[in-house]
């Protein structure tokens, strides 16, 4: 498949990526300052998700309510989050629209106003946000997990908790933003109906002499215990399973995205069918991959009703434990079906492109082609999987659970 | 972008939108059929059976389907609505043949005592599952007060006393009546070859019986104008915020003054730059408040949702009450439509150029009204909405007028907000 992949970073360190996507109408942009929850520092837990809001109830000559309206009048769709890395400010339109949404963007990122009498309503949305994720059952036991696993501040929830929330300033937010808002590090994604070399114009234009920030480096702590239980007034019980796995820049976390999607990643999946098909004992139970930049885990996840939930867990153990020495070659194959598929069919959209080619120059410092990716699929083998497990062998696991009763997690499993 | 449709001798409509630059293609049976089909006896039947479907034929085993689906590389699942129960799945264009194949021999299930019992299982945990989650059922008992006795008052997941009653004779008995060629079309979207589509069906359809199925629609208005509002209580001391969900009266899936319903919908209650988000939810007073219009064959109704702090619930509907009366009083101003006409054009665009998300457009409108709509002729409606189109919605529908409200969360029912009924 042909494939018109372009980048270039400006002099003062933006990276501007874009991916040409014959077919569509439609551009999606998504602009990502380094602006991540890991820069939120102790007691402050939120301060990037509070700045990100921050940053859009008001810039350059618009207020928060002349933002919204000039880009929902365009038909952009709009959206802003707070990952641990970065935070990210996207819009996807009918192509045409572009033109009016860049300066918008511009003024969110180099002139939001940052003013005190927005911070009130700012804060309460984002405590707001924060006690609708304490109804969220599955969220909270992944929260948690995320806290176990992962070294401090790597594992904090960027939502934020609220005693931090509570007690952030004005000029904590603008301090915030002055240091970790700025051009070094910051992508800008571009995928769809794209003229690269008018869009590459119009950057230089808006971001070209933009020169501010200089962040701390992030100190990582060492990392807790690792089972815990989360008291939780629910019928099911939710239990989460991490452990180690290589970061994404890693050549081998192809094998360990393989070994995972065989325990846990579609509907013929060990868990899967062991879990809930064979014993009926959960409606939902998944592993999978995830990725920080320095590093990663291996995340396996389900619920169940009180009374089953220890079943499940030691199943779901068994499962993980019988993974090295028994893959086989059907298995692999049904994964490298599955990734070819997705590869391709992200292909059908500019948001997810955008998305994509962002994510994979933060980790790599490049765009793999579509050619490259499926390639490295295709060398994927049992004997490199199993090459891969027998190297990194399963232990160490964290495990939380979240319901009425705590489970017994077998010692050998998370020593 | 073109569309074509055959339909079979024995009644199964085959259609499908094809895209010249489409990298997928997205299959899915659209058996018309659901939970408002169902009686007390079979309350659940509809989407107990679609995940039955997924457990074998009498030639394939569960565990063979779910291979076979991986090894496509094909994204597959299945929903069951009100009226619709939909099996899909997105594969790549060489796998097309392969992939209707599969999902149409899993059109006749074994349906097997054994499987029926295990699988009853997940679903009893897929009810628990959502029993813990906000609105914590709220949604299903408005959907109940809304509608009274009209069959759209039934949820879908049923309960966990009409699934742990339901035998396996009565699923079987509702397969063989709902699942009739003529109830089903078999639609596709994308880079779809439709000679082969239509080859496929014969072959592997041609067979199945016709039946006549009875008629669905039922000439009932679940919320006449006059009635009193009522209020109902779910408690959930363990949760952090209030949930309320409110439903009154909005057009049907057969009247034209629906397109309007939806556009008015987000001016006043959309995600982000609503009335109501300006009102309740920038301000942080309101975790979320929105609004939305959902149509059926023959009942509609306008969808309220709100979540914030316990002890501003009450103050925040009243708040509510009057963003909706407002608008009724004073009219919609032309900048406002035209923002919210051109967002909505911008959704209509956006989600035409995904062939996955447009079988579901172009199946479930087939399904319900035997028409086809283009992106562009959706695009048409959305441009040519006026104001004088969203003013009759709000005086044939209003907002602030009667209907049902349920409440779930931390605070026991207080007897000043209980206009109605109150339940635990």
């Amino acid at each position: 498949m042909k494939q018109t992949l372009y980048s270039t970073t400006l002099d003062n360190g933006i990276v501007l990526l874009g991916e040409q996507l014959p077919g569509l109408e439609s551009v999606a942009i998504a602009f990502h300052p380094p602006a991540g929850a890991v820069h939120d520092g102790p007691g402050r837990c939120g301060l990037a998700t509070l700045s990100g809001e921050m940053m859009l109830r008001g810039a350059g000559d618009r207020s928060s309510r002349q933002i919204v309206e000039a880009l929902e009048g365009s038909g952009v769709q709009w959206s802003q989050a707070v990952s641990t890395s970065h935070a990210s400010f996207s819009g996807a339109m009918v192509a045409r629209q572009l033109p009016t949404a860049l300066p918008i963007y511009a003024d969110i990122l180099r002139r939001p106003r940052l003013e005190e009498d927005q911070l009130e309503n700012a804060r309460q949305m984002v405590l707001q946000n924060l006690a609708g994720t304490e109804d969220d059952p599955a969220h909270r036991a992944m929260s948690a997990l995320r806290q176990l696993h992962y070294p401090s501040p790597w594992g904090m929830p960027s939502e934020g908790i609220t005693a931090d929330v509570e007690r952030i300033d004005i000029e904590t937010v603008r301090a915030f933003v002055a240091a970790n808002v700025r051009p070094a590090g910051t992508i800008i994604a571009i995928a769809g109906r794209i003229d690269w070399d008018d869009f590459v114009t119009q950057a230089e234009r808006l971001f070209g002499d933009w020169n501010t920030g200089g962040a701390e480096p992030v100190r990582t702590a060492a990392r807790g215990p690792r089972v815990r239980h989360v008291p939780h007034d629910s019928q099911q019980t939710h239990i989460a399973v991490a452990w180690s796995a290589p970061p994404y820049r890693a050549d081998e976390s192809y094998e360990a995205t393989a070994a995972l999607a065989i325990l846990g990643g579609g509907s013929s999946s060990r868990l899967f069918s062991e879990v809930r098909e064979r014993r009926g004992l959960c409606y939902s139970v998944s592993a999978g991959y995830q990725t920080l930049r320095d590093c990663a885990a291996a995340i396996c996840y389900s619920g169940t009703s009180a009374a089953r939930a220890q079943e499940t867990l030691d199943v779901m153990l068994a499962e993980i434990l019988r993974l090295p020495g028994t893959l086989e070659l059907a298995e692999l194959d049904r994964v490298k079906a599955r990734a070819k598929s997705s590869l391709v069919m992200q292909q059908e959209s500019s948001a997810a492109r955008a998305g994509g080619i962002a994510r994979q120059w933060y980790h790599l410092g490049k765009v793999r082609t579509l050619g490259e990716e499926l390639a490295r699929y295709d060398r994927l083998s049992i004997d490199s999987i199993e090459a891969w497990l027998t190297a990194n062998p399963i232990r160490d696991l964290s495990v939380v659970s979240l319901g009425r009763e705590p489970l017994e997690v077998p010692l050998e499993v998370s020593a | 972008m073109k569309f074509l449709h055959e339909r079979l001798d024995n009644g199964l409509d085959v259609i499908a939108e094809v895209t010249d630059s489409g990298l997928s293609t997205s299959v899915g049976f659209f058996v018309k059929t659901g939970a408002r089909d169902e009686t007390d006896e079979l309350w659940g039947v509809s989407h107990f059976l679609e995940h039955m479907v997924f457990k074998g034929t009498v030639d394939l085993s569960g565990d063979e389907i779910n291979r076979r689906f991986d090894w496509m590389g094909a994204t597959a699942n299945a929903f069951t609505s009100e009226e619709d129960t939909v099996y899909h799945a997105a594969v790549l264009p060489e796998q097309q043949h392969e992939v209707v194949s599969l999902i149409a021999q899993m059109m006749r299930p074994a349906l097997r005592e054994e499987d029926f019992t295990t699988e009853k299982l997940v679903i009893l945990e897929e009810i628990r599952m959502y029993d813990d989650q906000p609105p914590f059922g709220a949604d299903d008992r408005c959907r109940a007060a809304f509608f009274g006795r009209h069959p759209l008052a039934r949820s879908v997941l049923g309960t966990v006393e009409s699934i742990e009653a339901l035998p396996v004779e009565a699923m079987r008995d509702y397969h063989r009546r709902r699942y009739a060629p003529g109830n089903i079309v078999l639609a596709a979207s994308g880079a779809v070859d439709f000679r082969a589509l239509v080859e496929s069906a014969k072959r592997l359809c041609g067979d199945w019986e016709p039946q006549a199925t009875a008629a669905r629609t039922v000439p009932a208005e679940p919320r006449p104008p006059g009635l009193v509002s009522t209020i109902e209580h779910i408690t959930r001391p363990a949760a952090t915020l209030e949930y309320a969900v409110r439903m009154s009266a909005g057009p049907a899936g057969d009247d034209d003054d629906r397109y309007a319903a939806k556009l008015l919908s987000v001016l006043l209650g959309d995600e982000s730059g609503s009335r109501l988000y300006w009102s309740l939810v920038d301000s942080g007073e309101a975790e979320h408040a929105s609004c939305q219009h959902h149509d059926f064959l023959d009942a509609g109704f306008f969808a309220t949702q709100l979540s914030c702090d316990a002890e501003d619930v009450k103050e925040l509907l009243a708040r509510i009450d009057e963003v909706y009366a407002e608008a009724a009083a004073a009219g919609i101003g032309r900048p406002e439509l035209e923002q919210a006409r051109n967002k909505l054009a911008g959704r209509v665009v956006l989600g035409g150029e995904r062939p996955r998300r447009r079988l579901f457009g172009v199946g479930l409108e087939w399904a319900h009204t035997n028409t086809y709509r283009s992106v562009a002729d959706d695009l048409r409606i959305v441009e040519n909405l006026s104001l004088e189109d969203i003013h009759r919605v709000l005086a044939r529908w209003p907002l602030h007028g009667p209907s049902a409200t349920v409440l779930a969360g931390p605070v026991p029912a207080d007897a000043s907000l209980a206009a109605g009924s109150t339940a635990q």
